[in-house]
């Protein structure tokens, strides 16, 4: 397990993958991805549409979507190995070890059942998960008045709400692992923040691990202690967040944060611009996937895929010219 | 001067089949004057979607004055809207579904200058091309369809359609919302030229703050359907006066861990009521952090401090 970048601690990493690629139609979408979470420590998978991000987050719980194969690497749960798991085995896992929540909390609970029952429904364990531990666990998520709630229906609640319930039903099968894909996007900023301190707490207090899949760097430096920024289905460079923004050490991670208008940079000036568009897998070449966008791109960049490497301030960057990046 | 949109007292209700209206926008009041761009802010629900399409008359107001150049829209016949709609135009937030799939951009961006009258033919085709160059794409482009463009290139082809009448006003509603952070920053580049070059009054609508104070030169607050407060830029950003701007400013992750980490977290509690049911006295007291008895019973004025407007009991003592 050479390849994964640890995070820096002794003890067994509640999620680790190494070398993940998955493939659809012999095209690899997500190229030798590599990464591990610590127990309690919240790290993100940051990048644009189309850069295969939350194939990675569905392919920690095997999740993946018909047409997309795991052509090769593994995924380590607490140390274990479940990537040859039968499926019976790993529907077991799913919500006990390891749970995910999604972007649209309406969407994913069920209109016709009570939130309640739903939640009693992924602890797993159907009547043993008394009324009582359900009410538990909806107030250790931050719903006022678990009572009334816990036999209201989805459409009954708010969108904050109804994501309060889905970290509930994620969480009470206490699960060393939460994948949360893009889980603030459909909220409004107020509610935003009342839900990530929610995720901030429960990592914290309960040493889940958390993986976050997100777009908004602000979401990132927010709550991540670690992130890994993704472009075109490759890690880009991977570290520590304040390493990462303070010093960028790939031109991609670099011109993205450049072009995010700030609360503190001047108004009306021109934001940094990515020229192009992110290629699609048919056009990815042999070499640096940003090699087409990047100002500082050589003939190397485009003949010679650029491996990971580590870059002072402990973080890991793949890209030739790390040490010129600005 | 007269200014290029003025809206007073704008009330839109909508009729509920069960139980009282929702009252979306209740007593809206402010103005732009040409080259300037007023952001309005808010979160989901808080109604200014609704404002937005009432000013271009896509909304039929329940009260109040919407005057574009000058002339009163709310109430107008058909033909005032239609002259109305020459010189307010809107772009809305997703691209994908503003543009006729069937219809190549070339005949999408033409429409309005071929429906009015103004150029066919030869000339046509030649204000289309430079409309397309004006937004960063190629005349080339225009004999192709919407799906043949990625989403960012798609929102410039709606700004291209929404240019060709030369409008006074451009109302934007959520335009980058739907955008990757990169294509995002070319489209608010883009935006911030042309309504320079085209001295346009703006009407920005979104719920990014930073994306806002990037583009606006004032900024309108907005929770559940009343203004809370509308200062100018700065003004709004470093001394905001009414506590619900100041919520929503704390609650915006900044992009910079050593900033974000460092402030001080006051999450707003509880969820924003119905706007069937606003709360009586300050629609904002059920989520106050310094309300008092007062802010439950009597309505704030909207009233003066400073350059700052701002509707709140409280505001000038904190």
């Amino acid at each position: 397990m050479t390849s994964v970048p640890m995070s820096g601690s002794a003890i067994t990493p509640a999620l680790a993958v190494d070398d993940l690629t998955l493939a659809i139609g012999g095209v690899s979408v997500v190229d030798a991805v590599g990464f591990s979470i610590a127990p309690g420590e919240v790290m993100a998978l940051v990048g644009e549409s189309g850069c295969g991000k939350s194939l990675t987050a569905q392919a920690m719980l095997r999740l993946l979507p018909r047409q997309v194969k795991q052509a090769a690497g593994r995924v380590l749960l607490g140390g274990e190995d479940i990537t040859a798991l039968p499926e019976r085995r790993m529907r077991r896992l799913r919500g006990r070890r390891i749970s995910m929540i999604f972007q649209e909390p309406q969407a994913a609970l069920d209109p016709l059942s009570p939130v309640g029952a739903q939640v009693r429904e992924a602890s797993g364990l159907a009547r043993a998960a008394s009324r009582d531990a359900v009410r538990r666990m909806l107030a250790e998520v931050g719903i006022a008045d678990p009572e009334r709630r816990i036999d209201q229906y989805p459409f009954e609640l708010s969108g904050g709400m109804c994501q309060r319930v889905m970290i509930a039903s994620a969480l009470i099968g206490g699960p060393a692992v939460l994948v949360a894909d893009e889980p603030t996007t459909a909220l409004d900023v107020t509610i935003q923040a009342q839900i990530l301190d929610l995720l901030r707490r429960l990592a914290a207090e309960r040493g889940t691990a958390i993986l976050l899949i997100t777009h908004d760097m602000g979401v990132v430096a927010d709550i991540a202690e670690r992130v890994a920024v993704m472009y075109a289905g490759r890690i880009a460079e991977i570290g520590t967040t304040e390493a990462v923004f303070a010093a960028p050490r790939h031109p991609y991670t670099s011109l993205l944060l450049a072009a995010i208008p700030r609360l503190s940079d001047a108004p009306k000036s021109r934001l940094a611009v990515i020229e192009g568009s992110v290629p699609t897998p048919p056009e990815y070449g042999v070499g640096c996937r940003f090699a087409g966008r990047c100002p500082l791109a050589d003939a190397r960049c485009v003949a010679e895929q650029p491996p990971l490497r580590a870059m002072e301030g402990g973080h890991l960057s793949a890209c030739w010219h790390a040490e010129r990046v600005a | 001067m007269t200014p290029v949109l003025a809206v007073e007292n704008l009330v839109v209700h909508f009729p509920a089949r069960h139980g009282p209206p929702v009252r979306a926008v209740d007593e809206v009041s402010f103005a732009i004057a040409a080259h300037e761009t007023l952001g309005l802010v808010g979160e989901s629900g808080c109604g200014k979607s609704t404002v937005s399409n009432a000013v271009v008359g896509l909304v039929v107001p329940t009260g109040g004055s919407v005057r574009v150049a000058g002339v009163e829209i709310a109430g107008a016949d058909g033909r005032t809207l239609r002259e109305m709609r020459a010189k307010a135009q809107m772009v809305f937030q997703d691209p994908a579904t503003s543009l006729n799939p069937r219809m190549t951009v070339g005949a999408a961006i033409g429409e309005p200058l071929l429906v009015r009258g103004i150029a066919r033919g030869a000339a046509l085709r030649e204000r289309v091309a430079s409309l397309l160059t004006e937004v960063g794409l190629r005349p080339e482009h225009a004999t192709r369809y919407p799906h043949q463009f990625s989403g960012g290139q798609r929102q410039r082809i709606v700004i291209a359609r929404a240019l060709a009448l030369r409008p006074a006003l451009l109302v934007c509603d959520e335009p980058v919302s739907a955008l990757d952070v990169s294509v995002r920053a070319q489209i608010l580049n883009l935006l911030v030229e042309l309504q320079a070059s085209h001295a346009m009054a703006c009407l920005f609508v979104s719920h990014d703050l930073a994306v806002v104070r990037h583009v606006c030169d004032r900024v309108a607050v907005m929770y559940l359907g009343h203004l809370a407060e509308l200062a100018p830029r700065d003004a709004l950003y470093t001394t905001p006066r009414h506590p619900y701007t100041r919520a929503l400013l704390a609650a915006v992750p900044e992009p910079d861990p050593a900033l974000q980490r460092a402030k001080l977290r006051v999450p707003l509690q509880g969820e924003i009521p119905s706007p069937a049911a606003p709360p009586p006295g300050c629609v904002f007291h059920t989520r106050c952090p310094i309300a008092v008895e007062r802010c439950r019973r009597e309505v704030p004025e909207w009233r003066c401090l400073g350059e700052t407007m701002v509707a709140c009991h409280r505001a000038g003592e904190t």
